[in-house]
This record gives structure tokens, C-alpha cells and sequence, in this order.
């Protein structure tokens, strides 16, 4: 798991938004190597969400994949269909990308079925608040040498997971709580505390 | 892909330390036991006599992300030299162990026993507890013979307490992580943990509740009494999706829906003496003779489990704690966690009702429990009864 990384046990790509608009989106776009190049680059619209598995980078219950952004947004069985507003993802207090959330369905516009499969696209921000899409990229003056070639700077990244499996919390998270018998001694403590004026 | 930069070792971007409990246990507290080099050097040691809970997320940042645990390894001191306890005392306050220890298994044997410490500012007797949990690993190192046993619960337990007399002292990797409270957040959204779980019609409220998803000592019962959560759930009629019946649902369904103990009618919370006798628990309540009747009664219903199921007394208990959850906090409501003596001043009221619930279920899951680690009838009523008898009896009554 988490491709051809040689960490040690125990680390995941459980990566948060701003890093995957500032590490990994930023730098595609800018054409610089990603570190670690683990994120494949896939035709957008060629997979089915269930298709994902071998070819973009599965972490936990989640696939990761660049794609160049597209206005249709249609696969062989299906579509990818906008939900919600976008978000503003935002690093050290600016505005650096946008996040759309998307639902897969199956089959035809208004024919189709809805499914778990949901996807978050993250596009990047230029410096005046458009997405790079827009084609003011080729003004933008960025710290790394910005690409001029609009080509390259329609880059997202894309998560996509299936909603049903409780999919942000990828990892073991149980590990993390307190299980009901550890609330319940935790409790029986206090009563302990009470009744007993300690050894 | 490279993991140093500049010749320091670094976490690449993206990446989270999430170990498991086998990870840490049989691949960075062994090294460390052994003195061996650890690839990427992630896990500081620390004093912990020397180091506050809100001091651990600093000196423990791994990487640029966010982070909601912490780990380090400690070399346990002991508190006296001719002692096996050990000192987990800061300037601030205190860790205090708490439950049982539990075994960690891998795929093939035992591998080590995980400590549940609860961080208490003040000093001992009058410590005010916090949210700050830790969860220290030690490695197993006990002879191979008893490992390859055949790990039963009852072998684990009794094996548990043996090590722990042993193996006070050495290296020990920790967890450190704030509680949660999910009474507070159940009903607060999705937030970062909900992930699109709320359209699912509670489908994924049950299955990724961690309060018994997560619970091997749960499952224990449920496999004991020969159901799954999904036929409980099933059984129990669709209820408002509370934070009050979150917290109930995995005892009611195990007690309530099979009638496997029944407690006496909850007429009204200002029912004060019943009212009381059944929050603590059977066998819990202190000298007023509700003990042995409890008890008798209780036998009564093992002999006829299939007796009224009794449920309508904790939907009633049910209905009760959720006003009591929602904040209604009333005169009456000090009733019903123990006495109200222990509500003191340091007390939130949110504790004062949680520990209600949380007693009130304690007794009954211990009492489970032991059914669920003993072989069968015999062994449970025999746990009942020496717990009533000795242990909470002399510990409760004032």
C-alpha cells in the first residue's frame, strides 16, 4: 500500500487538501516532479469508478489519480455528476484550490442511478481567484516557474471512494477510540475515587 | 523515492503515521528493545514524568498533516525500587491506568498487552480527570509454551496478570489521543469522520459506531448469546438516531432485547429509591438487602430466559437518559447517578450524565464480560456474585 514508497510500517498517503492542491496538484501543474511520484496520471473520463483499482494509487478504500479537467465528465457506464458548492481549500490563510464533489451514476442523464462512488476533484486557484481552467493562467506569475502552456495547468487530482464505507477514516480508527468496556472502567474509576480514600 | 532530505529523515507529503497495534508492537518497540536502527526515526522517546499531555503534540509532530495521535517510546521507571509500579507522574498531574490490560494478538500467537492510562491533573486521591487517553504497548516476552496454548479468553486473562507483575519495567510504546465525545458530535454533522455516512439511513451510524464495532469484548457477547449486531438491530424497533440511543443501543439490544436480565420497573425519575437501585446496578447497590433480591431475580431469569423481554423498562431508562443527555439537569437527575455525592465541584454536567449511563451499564457489561470469558451459566452467576459480595460492596457503601 501506498505505492512505491519504501517508508517503514505504519505510514499511509492519507493526504489532507491542502496538501494535495500545494504537494502533489501545484507541482504537476508547474511541471515539476512530484516527491514522492506516486499519483498516476489517468485519462479522466476512460474508467468507471470500479475500474480505478490497479491503475490509480489505492490508499486504504480511496484511489487517487491527476487527470486533465474536462466539461463532461462521461465514462463508458455512466457520468460523474456535480453535487453541492465547491469548497475553498485554503493554505496558510489564502485561497489555493477548490474542491468539487462529484456522484457517480449509472447510465444515461435522467435515466441513471445514483451511486456510492463519490469523487473530489481539486482544481487549482490562481492568484486572482479564478481556477486555472479559466485561461488566466498564462498570466500567472508564480513563485515556481508557472508553465505558460495552458495545456498543463488544467490539471486536477481527483479522490474517489465509495461513501458507504465510512471512507475518510481509511485506517483503523477504532484503534483511536475508547472501546465501550474502556468507558465503562473509566467511569467505575470515578466511583473508586469516591468511596475509596486511596491506599 | 528518497525519505531524507538534506541527510534528515522526513516524512514525505501526504503521508500519515497510523501504525497498527501489530506494527508497533512487533516492528518499532521491538527494534527499539533491541537497540536495532528504526528506517525512519518517526518515534521520539520521551520522559513522560517530564512531559504534559498538551505538551506530547508538539514533540511528537510527525510530518506537516494534521494529527489526532501521538506516539512515543518511554522507559518506564519504577515508582519504588522494590515495587513493580510504576511512576507515570508529571508537574501537572497524573496517568492512571485503567480497566484491563488486553492482549494483542497477530495472525498467530500473543504478541504483547496494551495498557489503557487516563491523564489526571492534580495530584492522586483528587485528580480531575481529562480527555487525554493513553495506550501503552509492552511486548509479550512470556514463554513460548504459554503463547502457543490455544488462546482462550480465560488464557489471556490469567496470562495478562502474570505478565504484569513481570514486565514493569523496559521499554513501552505509547499512543497518546483525546477522547472523543460522541454525545456531543453525533448529532453535529459530518464533519471529518462522517465522509457522506449520513444518507445512508443509519446503516453506517451502526456499523461504523465504534462503541461496539470496535469492541472484541462485545462481540464476544454477541457471538456468546449466538446473534449478530444485525439481527439485534433488526429485532429493536426504529428509534430516533440520539445520541442517548447511540450510547444505549449495543446494551439494550444485547439485555433488553433478549431478556436475558431484567431490571425492576422505572416508574418515574423521582422514583428516587428504584430509581437508584437500578442505575447503580443489582449489584452494585450497596447493603439494603436489593442485593441478594436482585440477584435471586436475576436467577430466576436465567432458569426462564425466555421470559417477557422486559424491554419497555429500558426504553423507559432509555427515554430517561436522553433527557438526561439533551442537558435537562434537574434536581432529580443527581439521583440518578449514585448518590450525587461524587458530582462534586470539578464534575461537568456532562460527565455527571454520562457516568450515569456508563454505571448504570457497567455492571451489566462486566457481568457479561465474565459470561462472555467463562465457559457458561455457572461461571457468570459465580462472577456475579463474588463481584456483588466482595469487590463493589465494600468499595460502595459510604
Amino acid at each position: 500500500m501506498g505505492g512505491s514508497t519504501n517508508l517503514p510500517p505504519g505510514f499511509h498517503f492519507f493526504p489532507s487538501d491542502e496538501e494535495l492542491v500545494i504537494h502533489f496538484l501545484r507541482r504537476k501543474a508547474a511541471l515539476l516532479p512530484c516527491r514522492p511520484d506516486i499519483v498516476p496520471t489517468l485519462p479522466q473520463n476512460r474508467y468507471d469508478p470500479w475500474e480505478l483499482n490497479g491503475k490509480a494509487l489505492q490508499a486504504g478504500n480511496q484511489w487517487y489519480f491527476f487527470s486533465q479537467a474536462t466539461q463532461s465528465r462521461t465514462s463508458r457506464n455512466g457520468y460523474w455528476n456535480p453535487i453541492g458548492a465547491d469548497e475553498a481549500v485554503t493554505s496558510g490563510g489564502s485561497h489555493v484550490g477548490l474542491k468539487k464533489t462529484l456522484v457517480f451514476s449509472i447510465g444515461e442523464p435522467f435515466q441513471a442511478t445514483k451511486t456510492n462512488w463519490v469523487m473530489h476533484e481539486y482544481h487549482l486557484l490562481d492568484e486572482n481567484g479564478g481556477t486555472s481552467t479559466s485561461g488566466s493562467s498564462r498570466k500567472r506569475s508564480h513563485k515556481k516557474k508557472g508553465h505558460p502552456d495552458k495545456e498543463c495547468s488544467n490539471w486536477v487530482v481527483c479522490r474517489v471512494f465509495e461513501s458507504n464505507y465510512d471512507s475518510q477514516v481509511s485506517f483503523h480508527q477504532e484503534d483511536m477510540e475508547l472501546s465501550c468496556l474502556d468507558e465503562v472502567f473509566l467511569s467505575l474509576d470515578d466511583y473508586d475515587e469516591v468511596s475509596l480514600p486511596k491506599n | 523515492m528518497s525519505i531524507s532530505v538534506n541527510g534528515q529523515s522526513c516524512v514525505p507529503p501526504g503521508f500519515r503515521f497510523h501504525p497498527t497495534e501489530e506494527e508497533l508492537l512487533n516492528y518499532y518497540l521491538r527494534k527499539k528493545v533491541a537497540s536495532e536502527e528504526i528506517d525512519l526515526d518517526v518515534i521520539r522517546d520521551i520522559d513522560l514524568n517530564k512531559l504534559e499531555p498538551w505538551d506530547i503534540q508538539e514533540k511528537c509532530k510527525i510530518g506537516s498533516g494534521p494529527q489526532n495521535d501521538w506516539y512515543f517510546f518511554s522507559h518506564k521507571d519504577k515508582k519504588y525500587p522494590t515495587g513493580t509500579r510504576t511512576n507515570r507522574a508529571t508537574a501537572a498531574g497524573f496517568w492512571k491506568a485503567t480497566g484491563r490490560d488486553k492482549a494483542i494478538y497477530n495472525a498467530v500467537k500473543r504478541i504483547g498487552m496494551r495498557k489503557t492510562l487516563v491523564f489526571y491533573k492534580g495530584r492522586a486521591p483528587h485528580g480531575q480527570k481529562s480527555d487525554w487517553i493513553m495506550h501503552e504497548y509492552r511486548l509479550d516476552d512470556l514463554p513460548t509454551i504459554v503463547t502457543d496454548a490455544a488462546p482462550t479468553a480465560t488464557m489471556a486473562v490469567s496470562a495478562a496478570t502474570s505478565s504484569d507483575s513481570g514486565q514493569e519495567d523496559g521499554w513501552v510504546v505509547c499512543r497518546v489521543f483525546k477522547k472523543k465525545h460522541h454525545h456531543k458530535d453525533a448529532g453535529a454533522g459530518s464533519g471529518k469522520r462522517g465522509g457522506g455516512g449520513r444518507d445512508d439511513g443509519g446503516k453506517t451510524a451502526r456499523s461504523s459506531s465504534p462503541l461496539y464495532s470496535s469492541d472484541d469484548a462485545l462481540d464476544q457477547i454477541l457471538h456468546y448469546m449466538g446473534r449478530s449486531c444485525k439481527q439485534e438491530h433488526e429485532l429493536s424497533s426504529p428509534r430516533p438516531r440520539t445520541a442517548a440511543s447511540r450510547y444505549l443501543r449495543p446494551l439494550e439490544t444485547v439485555l433488553g432485547g433478549h431478556g436475558f436480565m431484567k431490571l425492576p420497573p422505572l416508574e418515574s425519575p423521582s422514583a428516587a429509591a428504584t430509581a437508584r437501585s437500578s442505575t447503580t446496578t443489582p449489584l452494585a447497590a450497596s447493603g439494603d438487602g436489593n442485593v441478594e433480591r436482585e440477584l435471586a431475580h436475576a436467577e430466576d431469569m436465567l432458569h426462564e430466559p425466555h421470559r417477557d423481554s422486559g424491554i419497555t423498562d429500558w426504553a423507559m431508562m432509555d427515554r430517561l437518559v436522553a433527557s438526561h443527555l439533551n442537558g435537562q439537569h434537574d434536581a432529580s437527575t443527581d439521583q440518578l447517578c449514585f448518590d450525587g455525592t461524587h458530582a462534586g465541584s470539578n464534575d461537568v454536567v456532562d460527565d455527571t450524565a454520562v457516568n450515569g449511563v456508563a454505571f448504570y451499564s457497567a455492571a451489566a457489561t462486566r457481568l457479561l464480560g465474565g459470561a462472555a470469558a467463562g465457559s457458561g451459566d455457572d461461571d457468570l452467576w459465580s462472577f456475579a456474585r463474588s463481584a456483588a459480595s466482595s469487590e463493589r460492596l465494600s468499595r460502595v457503601s459510604p
